[in-house]
């Protein structure tokens, strides 16, 4: 196992020297377009998971702690199977925005725009949107939110993102592996080709997990012709009520 | 010193180059009360008096057909129930433009996009000359096309969602609404906004009005995440700070 992330790790850089990244008046490289997970087994399920109903199998997108299982506190994985029994308690069935890093993988087009000073991150679902100030401005203080605050910066070729501000209520995945309050997440881009894109988050979240981890997920580029389109969702939403209660609470 | 002249090495190198009228890039806000009723209204309680933001007819009144009027009083009377923003739909536009929370224009050279703090709705604008995606699809926020009118931006916004409402007071629209808005900048730290608003099975002719959009210049001044909610009781909620 350890061998294999190694090799992953050397492929990883012979792909990092190997290619240059079309780059913006700026010099930072340009990650603009309209982008997808090139797998959508994280949506599902961010560690391995066996086919189920609904499930295709895939393999885990943690690359730490090796082994690709989420590092939970004892008691927080019973949690996780129980969420995965409940599925109606999902926050994007409820027509929230996914949370970081959620948000990156989700089973829809995304679209990032560079423009000076920001980077803008628009996913079709849940008309979600991350705005990203690269000019250094400090962190907004008390704030919670399903996407959370994010400030970003360069180095060298990779965008660099640090979250903070999350709200403790978004999943992971489908599957219900998810965080809680006090969750720091720092993603990583970085173009590995001219239509791959590499995104790696680290999420420390010490009230649900015993130590950081990491997980990987490579976009792929959408034909220049993609436009993301409007997701409606709770608009005028009256499905909810023939849902089961969520947390056992009665209607 | 360091920092401003880094800001300024960013800023300079941009695809879009700063400093020129066509730059509509900032956080923006409408200034006056337009939200309340583009027709102008007395203060009534919990709400600020507003003027009339519609410039032809010059009357300030928005030309609807008699029948389609007697909808808008109705819409108005319901208001506090009705309203589609309190059930967390998406502005529409150009209501978008006109509330009071601030809006966010980024602008690379083929596209502008809008992206609106009020329940974080985005439009995507290509102003390369792309078609209108016309599959027969319909938005709440309309299919946005935009081109450069000398320093104006022009937007021609179609394939409207019947559903959302034009301001506060229950004024309204149908599903043939079609919106040409104008921004055009006219200071530093100010827009213009104009919209063009017809729709032959409601109005019965074409009307326009008119915003000027002020810019946030406070320091670090950013959107913030307003999400609405269905809470498990079905109720609608909205962050309580957002509430107007």
């Amino acid at each position: 196992m350890k061998l294999a992330m190694l090799l992953l790790l050397s492929i990883g850089a012979a792909t990092q020297s190997d290619f240059t990244p079309p780059r913006l008046a700026d010099g930072h490289p340009n990650f603009g377009g309209i982008w997808m997970a090139a797998s959508l087994s994280a949506a599902f399920n961010v560690e391995e998971h066996g086919a189920s109903y609904g499930t295709p199998a895939g393999p885990s997108v943690i690359v730490d702690p090796p082994g690709g299982k989420l590092p939970y506190l004892p008691g927080m994985r019973e949690r996780a199977a129980d969420n995965d029994q409940h599925r109606e308690r999902d926050p994007v069935g409820q027509c929230h925005m996914h949370g970081v890093p959620r948000v990156m993988f989700p089973p829809f087009p995304l679209e990032i725009l560079q423009d000076g000073n920001y980077v803008l991150i628009l996913t079709e679902t849940e008309h979600g949107v991350r705005i990203i100030p690269t000019d250094g401005r400090p962190f907004l203080k008390d704030y919670s939110a399903w996407n959370g605050d994010s400030r970003g910066h360069w180095d060298g070729d990779t965008l660099v993102v640090e979250v903070r501000g999350l709200n403790g209520r978004g999943w992971l995945d489908q599957a219900g592996n998810f965080m809680g309050a006090g969750a720091h997440v720092v993603e990583q881009f970085r173009l590995t080709g001219k239509d791959t894109l590499d995104y790696q988050a680290t999420v420390e979240n010490p009230a649900i997990f015993s130590r950081p981890f990491t997980l990987r997920v490579p976009l792929r580029r959408r034909p220049a012709d993609v436009e993301l389109l409007e997701y409606g969702c709770i608009e005028g939403e009256r499905d909810a009520a023939h849902l089961p209660p969520v947390n056992g609470e009665k209607k | 010193m360091i920092r401003s002249v880094l800001i300024g090495m960013l800023f300079a190198g941009t695809a879009w180059p700063q400093g020129q009228s066509r730059d509509l890039r900032g956080i923006w806000e409408a200034t006056g009360t337009a939200y309340q009723n583009l027709e102008g209204a007395p203060a009534q309680r919990g709400q600020p008096a507003a003027k009339s933001v519609v410039v032809d007819p010059a009357n300030g009144r928005i030309p609807y057909r008699a029948d389609a009027r007697k909808s808008a009083d109705r819409n108005s009377k319901e208001r506090e129930t009705s309203d589609p923003l309190l059930s967390c739909f998406q502005p529409g536009v150009p209501r978008a433009a006109l509330l009071p929370e601030p809006f966010q224009i980024f602008q690379n050279p083929d596209r502008v996009v809008i992206v609106y703090q009020h329940v974080h709705a985005y439009r995507v604008i290509f102003t390369d000359g792309r078609p209108h995606y016309d599959e027969g699809i319909d938005f709440y926020m309309g299919d946005s096309r935009g081109r450069w009118e000398g320093d104006t931006l022009v937007v021609d916004v179609t394939n409207f969602k019947p559903e959302t409402w034009l301001d506060n007071a229950g004024n309204f629209h149908g599903n043939k609404l079609h919106v040409i808005e104008r921004y055009t900048r006219t200071g530093a730290d100010t827009l213009r906004y104009e919209a063009t608003i017809e729709d032959p099975e409601v109005f019965e002719r074409a009307w326009n009005i008119r915003v000027d959009l002020a810019r946030h210049t406070e320091p670090n001044f950013q959107l913030l995440e307003h999400e609405c909610e269905r809470d498990t009781k079905g109720v609608y909620r909205h962050p309580p700070q957002f509430l107007k």
